[in-house]
């Protein structure tokens, strides 16, 4: 493996090269592109995806886990806490900015969008500019606004003709055929994918619920012995458990998926710019980060504590960093809108949140934030002392 | 003095285009696109509309979307719709609305609009079925609608409306290509005839596309003075002042003028109706 390669795995970059491809092609050839993204968007968002949201679930299990990155019920409060200030935040930004205007009426549904937060995308982007110390409780807040935003998305935007009864049913027959196979002990990862997700895959297709989280229910009950600290971490080489064996084989085609997502998702015309586009922008820049520290601000006014040596000008920079929605806002486009121009709005709103990143770099820098204090602390003690004359 | 000769020569039934008394057969409407402005020239279209029915008496109206701009108060479809139209109104003349990205949702259910509660819907009026749709949101629902009711379709003409243009020459907008890469299919299929569209707020007539006659007639109340850029696509276009649509259907033929606010003729011409394999 070439280390350039090695190095797009590591940084996820499969994602942004997919969507910058998508982006040429869609302003220069559009008819091409578009038909294209329509013809394979059903295999990469409902299909595909289903692996990406796996291998989020496995990050998920591992880091909660006793032994994980993310677990005690007070770093889970306080993150709760500032993911549902900051979706509330962002809605409240966004429907008011929608209120200015008249075309309320068309673009008030998209409003789980704003929800969305990448978390791939901020880790990484929270790795350089941030402390380690507050990067639990980003990533942690990133899971549970996914989670407040996808849930709403189900429930508000079911997808095809549902068939509830049945869906559920095949569900619950997924979920127990996965609970079956832990109990017996079986220890290779494909029954659990090909039988149980299978089965769910086509259980939440027919509840209306998005078929790309099949998975998510399944993951959690395949066996895990690895003791994974960090997160986003690749599993242990030895580790011979189920999920680390998921983990292996599914990455590199998960990577493919990010790719592929990419490709056909962030293809927008950039002339398509409209309220929407404008509306989920601000809504990031400045709904979101205001609502979770706000939040912030209330959780530890009732007893919550911040994480141990994290400031407060930490917490404005996670604000920041947690309000880029990118690869979880297209997602989350994809679902609330059909293909169109309101879709495409929104898409290009979507991708303009990875502008609260940039911005985010900025304030840690300039409030010498995370990093950014660490390398004055370090600037400071290797600086030769003053010796006055 | 104009208005007056206007009307006076529509009577005599001698003015050139789409003009003459109606036949049995004949079905006759105008097209406005992105009207709803309530303002002043909004009103000038309107009158213009009303003189263009002495010559040409159509007896429906289609509106392509965006019909009431801003807040959609009571008043406001008052000001933006009943008092510019009201002549047409009284002489029963029947409005059917398409949605755009202005329009709130529930005015499909204002009864005027003709929409019946849907935001897309069909319907016949003699040989001619119009095909309304929600280009807002077009989700798989309303896809699978649109396939069914093409294919179901016997008419010798069918006409489709919605707000965003497949095709456009507009500096604004311009061609919604997603759009067009799943309707257009359909379109081509299901042999439909014309489409109109507004949203770019000019006039524009495409040359035909695979078969199917395509206009932009998004400046009935809006304006974006000289927001065309000509392709190869361009038959005609016309972004110097607001206009609407006229057509005549009679047989095989559809006969359109395109009108300015002032009342020149700006574009016109024929579309035969092709018996297609």
């Amino acid at each position: 493996m070439t280390r350039a390669f090695r190095f797009a795995i590591d940084h996820y970059l499969f994602l942004p090269v997919g969507a910058a491809v998508a982006l040429s092609w869609a302003n220069n050839w559009p008819a091409s592109y578009f038909t294209f993204a329509y013809r394979v968007s059903f295999m990469v968002n409902d299909v595909g995806m289903a692996l990406f949201f796996a291998l989020m679930t496995r990050e998920v299990v591992e880091a909660a886990a006793p032994d994980g990155a993310l677990h005690t019920w007070r770093r889970l409060m306080l993150a709760v806490a500032a993911a549902s200030g900051g979706c509330l935040g962002a809605v409240l930004v966004y429907l008011g900015y929608l209120q200015m205007g008249d075309e309320s009426s068309v673009l008030a549904p998209g409003w789980p969008i704003v929800c969305a937060t990448d978390v791939a995308f901020t880790y990484f982007v929270a790795s350089n500019i941030c402390s380690q110390r507050v990067i639990p409780f980003l990533v942690l807040t990133a899971i549970v606004s996914n989670a407040i935003g996808l849930v709403v998305l189900e429930l508000r935007y079911p997808i095809g003709e549902i068939h509830a009864g049945a869906g559920i049913a095949l569900s619950m027959v997924a979920i127990t055929a996965a609970v079956v196979m832990r109990r017996c002990d079986v220890r290779s990862f494909w029954p659990y994918v090909l039988v149980s997700g299978a089965i769910s895959w086509f259980g939440l297709f027919l509840t209306g619920l998005h078929p790309a989280l099949a998975l998510v229910p399944i993951v959690p009950f395949l066996p895990r012995t690895s003791r994974t600290r960090r997160f986003m971490v690749d599993a242990p080489l030895g580790a011979r458990d189920a999920l680390s064996r998921f983990h292996r084989t599914w990455k590199y085609p998960g990577h493919l998926v990010l790719f592929m997502f990419g490709l056909t998702n962030a293809g927008v015309v950039l002339r398509g710019v409209g309220t929407g586009t404008w509306a989920i922008a601000i809504a990031a820049l400045a709904g979101k980060p205001a609502g979770t520290l706000l939040a912030l601000a209330f959780a530890v006014a009732a007893g919550l504590r911040l994480p141990r040596h994290v400031t407060w000008r930490d917490m404005i920079v996670v604000a920041l960093v947690s309000s880029t929605g990118f690869t979880f806002a297209l997602f989350f486009a994809t679902v609330a809108f059909p293909v169109g121009p309101v879709l495409n709005e929104a898409k290009l709103g979507a991708l303009l949140t990875i502008g609260v990143s940039v911005l985010a770099t900025a304030v840690a820098k300039l409030l010498r934030a995370g990093r950014f204090a660490e390398r004055a602390v370090r600037r400071r003690a290797s600086a030769p002392e003053y010796v006055g004359v | 003095m104009r208005l007056l000769v206007t009307i006076v020569l529509g009577v005599l039934g001698v003015l050139p285009g789409a003009g003459g008394a109606p036949t049995q057969s004949s079905v006759r409407f105008a097209v406005i696109g992105d009207s709803g402005t309530g303002d002043r020239v909004q009103y000038e279209v309107a009158r213009q509309m009303v003189a263009a029915r002495t010559r040409m008496p159509f007896e429906l109206v289609i509106m392509l979307g965006d019909n009431i701009y801003g807040h959609q108060g009571p008043d406001d479809f008052v000001q933006k719709f009943e008092r510019p139209y009201k002549p047409l109104l009284d002489a029963g003349v029947r409005f059917y609305a398409a949605l755009g990205n202005h329009d709130n949702e529930h005015n499909r259910f204002y009864g005027p609009f003709n929409m019946g509660g849907e935001r897309y819907y069909t319907y016949t009026v003699k040989n001619v079925r119009f095909f309304v749709l929600d280009s807002d949101y077009l989700d798989p629902k309303q896809r699978t609608w649109i396939e069914n009711a093409l294919r179901n379709a016997g008419d010798d003409w069918k006409i489709c409306y919605f707000h965003h243009p497949l095709y456009s020459d507009g500096g604004r907008h311009g061609s919604q290509v997603d759009l067009r890469v799943v309707l257009e299919p359909m379109f081509v299929k299901y042999d439909v005839n014309v489409v109109f569209s507004g949203h770019d707020h000019i006039y524009e007539r495409l040359k035909p596309q695979n078969g199917v006659h395509y206009f932009v007639a998004g400046a009935a109340g809006q304006l974006r003075k000289g927001d065309v850029r000509p392709s190869e696509m361009t038959a005609a276009a016309f972004a110097q002042d607001q206009s609407f649509v006229l057509v005549d259907i009679t047989g095989d033929d559809m006969t359109f003028e395109a009108i300015s606010r002032a009342g020149q003729i700006v574009d016109s011409g024929v579309i035969h109706r092709e018996a297609r394999p």
